[in-house]
């Protein structure tokens, strides 16, 4: 199996962030970077499918600035087979710009996937949006925010958990799936898959991205929370508790 | 040890103390239960600045003799860095000698220190002392020990050294006498030890040296000498110090030291404030843990000195963005192992116990410790670096102030007057060795009721404990197994002595017994000197420091 996954190196979702002085970005001053908490799902996917297959090849991508090099290399830790960053200084706001340079790239390098796997959104902007830009692109069927996968030959299943149930869909091979959470485990990098994943093929290839159509206005901090208040201790705080959820609050 | 008036019961915390598992962290080399096997040149147990200067070094031998060596670096933090805490004033002398060709401005420093001042403090004031020759910080920098961990992993990747985040050494294994490598910590089990859908076994790591740099209170590092029988002069003692970085409203220009109030007479320790950038301050307070009384806490301390006059104005209005602990090793040149070297092992930094108390230093001193390793390593004589090391300033720095921190166990006056006698004569005075206990042996007493003291933390200036874990970074796992030897009953008040000494909340006192919140821990083996013991949990465990 022929199994191309793209990641994004986003700042940990532990990471206090702040807003540069233009307003528009954030200062990554000290922020730790690491992949895409969904795109691990759709790495640790790839390679279950090639073991299950008993052969195949593992790529990766990303389009980042040069640091994304060790996004990648954490793929590789896992047991990705190599690696191509298509460099950027920035990563776009418009998400079409990413999706048309990484489906540019994924037919320069001969096509002939069987799978091309993304997370279902970056947890930095949301976007859910490349992933299913990139299949229109190269014209392939595309199966968003996915739970659970069964591949047979040159058809697959995919199990997506929507609002109050779970939705199965059928699709042939090529095809884009974007990962969910509950796809899978990830796997922690070995050790010897850390060593090896020093000496695995990491191509950067320098790409020039157009303005895009979005532009980001400027980005805010969500409002401090209101403070919570302590009605009191023990049975004798029920009914002020009562009274303030019916008068002040009014959810009874 | 004469009680105050108020004191009830006393008891001496080394008896419910469970001893070393020697047992479990010596483990034969070969021993079931490993996945993968892996050998390496030489294996560095601890990426911190011992272990990293000592990667480095050895790194740049190699390939200057044209040999490629295989260097491996473990660390249990899950990104470098993120488990190293200091002050930080930084004596520079040995990033000049490992990286020859960068000036000071290349090194990972935040400042220069221009100004400085040490005060002793009352409740309400404070008097201006002139500053001790040992604490004169010219030609220093103030620096966050995070960041030139960070900036030296990167260096030693330069040069082909691999670091290995988020593995912890947990076992030593052995050959005959000696040692042969470490065997990793399991991961991805669930509370009562058993596998889960996520387990990983442990690894095993073999090189032909094990360089032990796994900082204070390294575990392995007290395994080794316990089963090897390296002893010291006199026991190792411990401090604890817990820190906070603040962003403050009002720059601050010094480096302030302080001594006396909040701490009782008959305990040793003192401040810091030190400026990261005008409006980026690091504040800590550290307490030798040979203090007498049971309720004695150093986060709580820590919270009422923010209140004092001579502090409360830089940090009002602004904002505690870190929040961190570690212990010290104290002791001195007295605690030194009598050799920091065996049979396919070395002893570097903290874990081999090279910090000068009256300095507060010990950053330059575990670099210098990894360099002298390194050269060690590289000649294949194991035995010269000790050599090395004591004809280094290392051991003559710690040599003349030998007497000093032991002087302070009779109390702050007395051992005032005595310091001030050891710095004029430069160590020579007294003349003989003041011997002393372990930490875990001096008798605590909890004393009887006292006035009312209102430390309730209002979560702007002053901060609970749990607030405080939050702010470590701390996302230890909920369902980890407990990696901490309490012994299951202890009495009450000694229970209640645990919660006081553990800075993150991790231990309670409940009726009858201990609760014990494990992943609250951040790895500051306070409890390791005096209580239950700790051992290492699953990799990428414990705080994520940023710029502590």
């Amino acid at each position: 199996m022929k199994i191309a996954v793209c990641i994004k190196r986003v700042a940990d979702s532990e990471a206090r962030v702040k807003i540069a002085a233009d307003g528009k970005r954030l200062d990554e001053a000290g922020v730790k970077f690491g992949i895409n908490p969904y795109d691990e799902f759709a790495v640790e996917e790839a390679l279950r499918r090639k073991e299950t297959a008993g052969a195949g090849e593992v790529v990766v991508f990303s389009l980042g600035p040069a640091a994304a090099q060790e996004t990648i290399r954490t793929a590789l830790a896992m047991g990705a087979d190599r690696g191509i960053l298509l460099q950027t200084d920035a990563v776009p706001a418009d998400g079409f710009e990413t999706a048309k340079a990484l489906a540019a790239e994924l037919k320069d390098g001969g096509g002939g996937w069987d799978l091309i796997l993304f997370g279902k959104m970056a947890i930095d902007d949301y976007n859910h949006q490349v992933g299913p830009m990139v299949a229109e692109l190269l014209g392939l069927p595309c199966v968003t925010a996915v739970a659970h996968l069964e591949i047979d030959g040159a058809k697959g299943v995919a199990e997506r958990e929507i609002e109050g149930g779970i939705e199965v869909v059928e699709f042939p091979l090529p095809a884009v799936i974007t990962a969910d959470k509950g796809l899978n485990e990830p796997r922690y990098p070995a050790l010897k898959g850390i060593m090896a994943a020093k000496r695995k093929p990491l191509e950067t290839k320098p790409v020039q991205l157009g303005a895009g159509s979005v532009e980001i206005l400027s980005l805010a901090l969500p409002p401090d929370r209101k403070e919570g208040k302590i009605v009191g201790e023990g049975a004798a705080a029920v009914p002020e508790l009562v009274r303030l959820l019916r008068e002040e609050a009014k959810v009874l | 040890m004469d009680r105050g008036a108020g004191s009830t019961e006393q008891f001496v915390p080394a008896r419910y103390q469970a001893p070393l598992p020697l047992e479990q962290l010596i483990l034969q080399d070969g021993a079931q239960g490993a996945g993968e096997r892996m050998e390496l040149d030489v294996l560095i147990v601890g990426a911190g600045p011992a272990g990293l200067a000592c990667a480095i070094e050895l790194a740049r031998l190699a390939k200057a003799g044209g040999k490629e060596l295989n260097i491996g670096v473990l660390e249990k933090a899950e990104a470098l860095g993120e488990h190293s805490l200091s002050g930080a004033v930084v004596n520079p002398r040995p990033f000049r000698e490992l990286f020859p060709d960068l000036k000071d401005s290349d090194f990972p420093f935040r400042a220069p220190v221009t100004k400085e001042a040490v005060y002793l403090l009352t409740g309400g004031g404070q008097w201006r002392l002139p500053t001790p020759p040992s604490m004169r910080n010219h030609g220093n920098y103030i620096a966050s020990l995070c960041e030139i961990v960070r900036w030296l992993g990167g260096k030693a990747e330069e040069l082909g050294v691999n670091i290995f985040t988020g593995f912890p050494a947990a076992q030593l294994l052995v050959h005959g006498q000696a040692v042969t490598g470490v065997r990793t910590a399991a991961s991805g089990l669930d509370r009562e030890g058993g596998q889960t859908a996520s387990s990983a076994a442990p690894n095993d790591l073999v090189a032909k040296v094990t360089a032990l740099a796994e900082g204070t209170r390294g575990l392995l590092a007290q395994a080794w000498m316990q089963w090897q029988g390296v002893g010291s002069e006199n026991p190792q003692i411990f401090a604890l110090g817990v820190k906070e970085l603040w962003e403050t409203k009002r720059p601050l220009d010094r480096v302030i030291h302080t001594m006396g109030w909040p701490l009782p007479g008959d305990a040793f320790g003192g401040s810091f404030m030190y400026p990261l950038e005008p409006n980026l301050v690091a504040l800590g307070l550290v307490v030798g843990l040979d203090y007498r009384d049971a309720e004695l806490d150093v986060h709580v301390l820590l919270q009422r000195l923010k209140r004092h006059p001579l502090f409360r104005p830089y940090l009002e209005g602004g904002e505690m963005v870190e929040w961190g602990a570690k212990t010290i090793p104290e002791g001195g040149f007295y605690s030194l192992p009598e050799r920091r070297w065996g049979e396919g092992v070395v002893l570097l930094g903290d874990a081999a116990g090279f910090v000068d108390v009256p300095s507060l230093k010990g950053i330059h001193y575990a670099i210098q410790s990894g360099i002298h390793a390194a050269r060690a390593i590289h000649a294949g004589r194991l035995g010269e670096y000790d050599e090395a090391v004591n004809r280094s300033y290392v051991v003559s720095d710690l040599k003349r102030t030998r007497n000093m921190r032991l002087a302070f166990k009779q109390g702050f006056v007395l051992g005032g007057v005595q310091a001030a006698l050891m710095t004029l004569t430069r160590g020579v005075f007294p003349g003989w060795r003041y011997k002393m206990k372990a930490d875990a042996e001096h008798p605590r007493s909890t004393p009887g009721l006292r006035p009312g003291s209102a430390d309730v933390p209002d979560g702007k200036l002053t901060f609970s404990k749990v607030d405080a874990v939050f702010k470590a970074g701390n996302a230890t796992r909920d369902s980890i197994p407990s990696h901490l030897i309490a012994k299951s009953a202890v009495p009450d008040d000694v229970a209640r002595f645990y919660t006081h000494v553990c800075p993150a909340g991790v231990y309670e006192a409940v009726d009858g017994g201990l609760r014990i919140n494990a992943p609250n821990c951040v790895d500051c083996k306070a409890t390791d000197v005096l209580g239950p013991r700790w051992t290492p949990r699953e990799g990428g465990s414990g705080p994520k420091y940023k710029r502590m």
